[in-house]
């Protein structure tokens, strides 16, 4: 099988990750050819999942698909390379039912453009307007510091980072004034002695 | 394991003797029955609402203080917001506070509605609760045990008691903040769509 897809496919990206999972990559015209050939001649009839990566510097998403045998003894994952900019890949969604509502889920959190799905509305996020939050120059942090108010500290809050620094440093010299006290001490003892 | 119930005893038993002298007897009688029967929004938010079942059941049994649940907004008098709220949640707790009649109240639970808890630096999750809604009681904790469910349950009647909780009217008087602050993060149409078939409409979902 791998004989094949390497030839046919001409892709050196194969690889056994586990004993029960594969993974091959293969270039975006070349893709619905090998995951029909995946579903009609070795029996892999279940998606299990479509997943995005963010590649923002080398400036594309990798698509992976999970397929399934129907023995589920076997998942071939396929990754495929889609450019970042104006992001768009034809819908799964006539081969697998299933594929409908992850590239909607994808649409949502990645912007990518699935051509032919039905239904690409919004899951969870009503109203989005910003970009998708699951890309990466998507920043968080300053999208909250920016749309949320948050609640302020009470007056004895403190840093608690330099507040053990500086805790430490008094305990410390402490210690260490109580040292040579002690050896100031001694030295006198023996003194009084002699 | 007494701490909680011994509040509890005393809310039960001690508490008709308290300072009501600059109220009439009827309010004082009103604000009576309203603390004595707390029908709770039977809504649950985050993950808070999983201590709400044993508050309510009986090995806690909210209803010896005369908190029980409610099965429609119009019916409710508390809603409790039981844990972090995200954008999508908002709004329909928006809607249905507003359609729960007046007097109203709302008890928040955990530290996400306090201040973001784990969430705070969550794009999609709110960070001050009383900016949105205005709530009469936190019970802070992630989870608060349904003990302090209770002793939040108990400060509340103890306020309603007293003619203290007022927020249904605060909310009313600053209506123009509260819709500012929610259409600040939830855009223009704050309310969802109100199709009843809204699993089927537009897609679906």
């Amino acid at each position: 099988m791998f004989k094949k897809i390497k030839s046919h496919f001409a892709t050196d990206d194969v690889e056994v990750k586990r004993q029960d999972l594969y993974k091959v990559g293969v270039r975006y015209d070349r893709l619905f050819e090998l995951i029909h050939m995946l579903r009609d001649e070795y029996d892999y009839k279940i998606l299990n999942a479509i997943t995005c990566t963010d590649w923002i510097e080398e400036g594309h998403f990798a698509l992976t698909y999970m397929l399934t045998t129907l023995d589920r003894k076997h998942t071939f994952m396929i990754q495929t390379m889609i450019t970042r900019e104006d992001a768009h890949a034809k819908t799964l969604s006539e081969e697998f039912k299933q594929a409908q509502i992850m590239e909607r889920d994808l649409h949502e959190m990645y912007g990518i453009d699935f051509i032919g799905n039905e239904n690409l509305k919004e899951l969870s996020l009503e109203n989005w307007v910003h970009t998708p939050p699951l890309r990466r120059e998507f920043d968080t942090l300053e999208f909250v510091n920016n749309h949320l108010t948050f609640r302020e500290g009470r007056d004895d809050n403190v840093d608690t980072k330099a507040e053990s620094k500086r805790l430490r440093a008094l305990k410390k010299a402490e210690k260490e004034a109580a040292k040579k006290a002690k050896e100031k001490a001694e030295t006198k003892e023996i003194k009084d002695g002699e | 394991m007494t701490e909680g119930f011994l509040q509890e005893q005393r809310t039960l038993e001690g508490d008709l003797n308290s300072d009501t002298s600059h109220k009439s007897s009827v309010d004082f009688l009103m604000n009576w029955f309203r603390k004595r029967s707390i029908f709770v929004l039977a809504y649950g938010t985050g993950c808070g609402a999983i201590e709400m079942p044993p508050t309510f059941t009986s090995r806690y049994d909210a209803e010896r203080l005369g908190i029980r649940g409610a099965a429609t907004p119009r019916q409710a008098d508390v809603i409790i917001v039981s844990g972090y709220c995200s954008y999508k949640t908002l709004r329909r707790i928006i809607r249905t506070y507003e359609q729960m009649s007046n007097p109203k109240y709302v008890l928040a639970l955990g530290s996400c509605t306090v201040n973001g808890g784990m969430y705070w630096d969550s794009y999609n999750t709110i960070k001050k609760l009383e900016d949105y809604l205005p709530v009469d009681m936190y019970v802070n904790g992630c989870m608060p045990r349904p003990e302090s469910i209770l002793e939040g349950f108990i400060e509340l009647q103890r306020e309603i008691g007293e003619g203290k909780a007022s927020s249904w009217q605060k909310y009313e008087e600053n209506y123009d903040f509260y819709r500012k602050n929610q259409e600040a993060v939830l855009g223009k149409k704050v309310e969802p769509s109100y199709e009843a078939d809204w699993y089927l409409y537009d897609g679906g979902l």
